[in-house]
């Protein structure tokens, strides 16, 4: 009796089981349409991501500055193109100047509101210079003085021609910027006119203005 | 194929749908974007006068980080319509103008440095309209004017003037207002 109803339930069981197993087994169409999300969600979300940031490629570094002469240039890549277009900005040509950008000390600590900075003392050679410093927002941090900066025909320096540039929340003696009230900053040098934007001069940290931290507010 | 080749087989081509999206999205971006320069500009593409984009002493400006010290000017030409002549006079301020195609970036910038008696005089146009020209040209009298072929037909000039003391932030903003776009017509019949 048991001898014989065991091939009975070894035949049949199989069966209906792998009839069973058949609509489970996920259809094309749900592994196209799988394949068609990952796809649109990866590749949007990463250009996203991407775009979003500095310019990738192309970066130029000094000390604690950092430029892209390519983004002014014809031989812009695509990701600095896409990158413009999303910020709506008006790059520099190489013919005109070269910004570079610091958001970080000369020990590469970040740029915050909250900390004394002393900038000096050279700059590469350019026909003008602007130093400006802007707030979290990216709007140059005019505070009630209307000062976000100076430039090259304002600053004053030393007979030798150094400058220095206290960074700081209470006025200062000399070239004194002041800091907003919170959040980090960053701070931009752009050279107009300069031989630096054609890579025809050597670039530095030392060609560059350092960027030294001092009492911070606790 | 067994259940999980295909699940891998499918995210596989998934990866593969990824790349192309995300490079199509990026090289996209700067034709679809309505933030960028050229579509915030598109409303000059018919004045004769630049539109003044950042005035250092208001400090209004669309511009992310702009510098405070600068007068911007800038006009949005299409070329379709024929070459478009950008005039800009410069005197004690430094001054530097650039073109940008639309989507591809700057093609071309110089400074005051190159300008002629006291004005910049830039004629921006396509490869054909070049031709043309060149072949209505008398050779005995060759034109003086700067040309400057454009990568394509759609695109924006921008002059920018220097203040380098607060004091001569008015005179930039008069002299960045005062460039002209115009459109210089083809010699001869027009084209359209």
């Amino acid at each position: 009796m048991s001898a014989g109803a065991a091939p009975a339930v070894d035949g049949a069981l199989p069966r209906p089981a792998t009839k069973r197993r058949a609509p489970r087994r996920t259809s094309t169409a749900t592994l196209i349409l799988y394949a068609l999300a990952v796809g649109a969600g990866l590749g949007l979300s990463s250009a996203y991501l991407l775009v979003r940031r500095d310019f990738p490629i192309g970066g130029v570094r000094a000390g604690p500055w950092v430029a892209w002469p390519r983004v002014g240039s014809r031989e812009a890549d695509p990701y600095a193109r896409a990158i413009v277009a999303r910020r709506g900005e008006v790059p520099l040509g190489v013919g005109e100047g070269l910004a570079f950008t610091a958001a970080t000390d000369s020990a590469g600590q970040p740029l915050t509101a909250t900390c004394e900075y002393r900038i000096g003392s050279v700059t590469p050679p350019a026909r003008y210079w602007t130093l400006t410093l802007y707030d979290q927002t990216g709007r140059p941090a005019l505070g009630d003085l209307g000062r976000a900066g100076f430039t090259s025909g304002e600053i004053m320096r030393e007979a030798d021609g150094r400058f220095a540039i206290t960074l700081a929340r209470d006025p200062a003696p000399g070239n004194w910027l002041r800091q907003p009230a919170a959040g980090p900053v960053r701070l931009v040098l752009r050279l107009y006119d300069t031989p630096v934007a054609a890579g025809s001069a050597a670039l530095d940290a030392a060609s560059l203005p350092a960027i030294e931290r001092g009492v911070c507010a606790p | 194929m067994s259940e999980s080749a295909r699940f891998v087989l499918a995210t596989l081509c998934g990866l593969v749908i990824a790349g192309m999206v995300h490079l199509s999205a990026v090289l996209a971006m700067p034709w679809l974007s309505e933030n960028d320069a050229f579509s915030r500009l598109a409303g000059t593409l018919s004045a004769d006068r630049a539109q003044i984009v950042a005035a250092p002493a208001t400090g209004e400006t669309w511009l992310p980080q702009p510098d405070p010290n600068l007068a911007i000017s800038a006009c949005a030409y299409n070329l379709a319509d024929g070459p478009v002549r950008i005039a800009t006079r410069t005197g004690r301020l430094f001054q530097s103008l650039s073109f940008h195609a639309r989507g591809a970036g700057v093609f071309y910038a110089v400074t005051d440095r190159a300008a002629i008696r006291g004005s910049l005089d830039l004629v921006v146009m396509t490869r054909r309209q070049l031709d043309e020209i060149l072949a209505r040209e008398d050779e005995e009298d060759p034109s003086r004017d700067v040309r400057i072929v454009a990568p394509s037909s759609e695109g924006f000039a921008v002059v920018r003037v220097l203040a380098t003391t607060p004091s001569q932030r008015q005179e930039a903003e008069e002299v960045a207002r005062s460039v002209a776009c115009t459109i210089d017509p083809l010699p001869g019949a027009p084209r359209r």
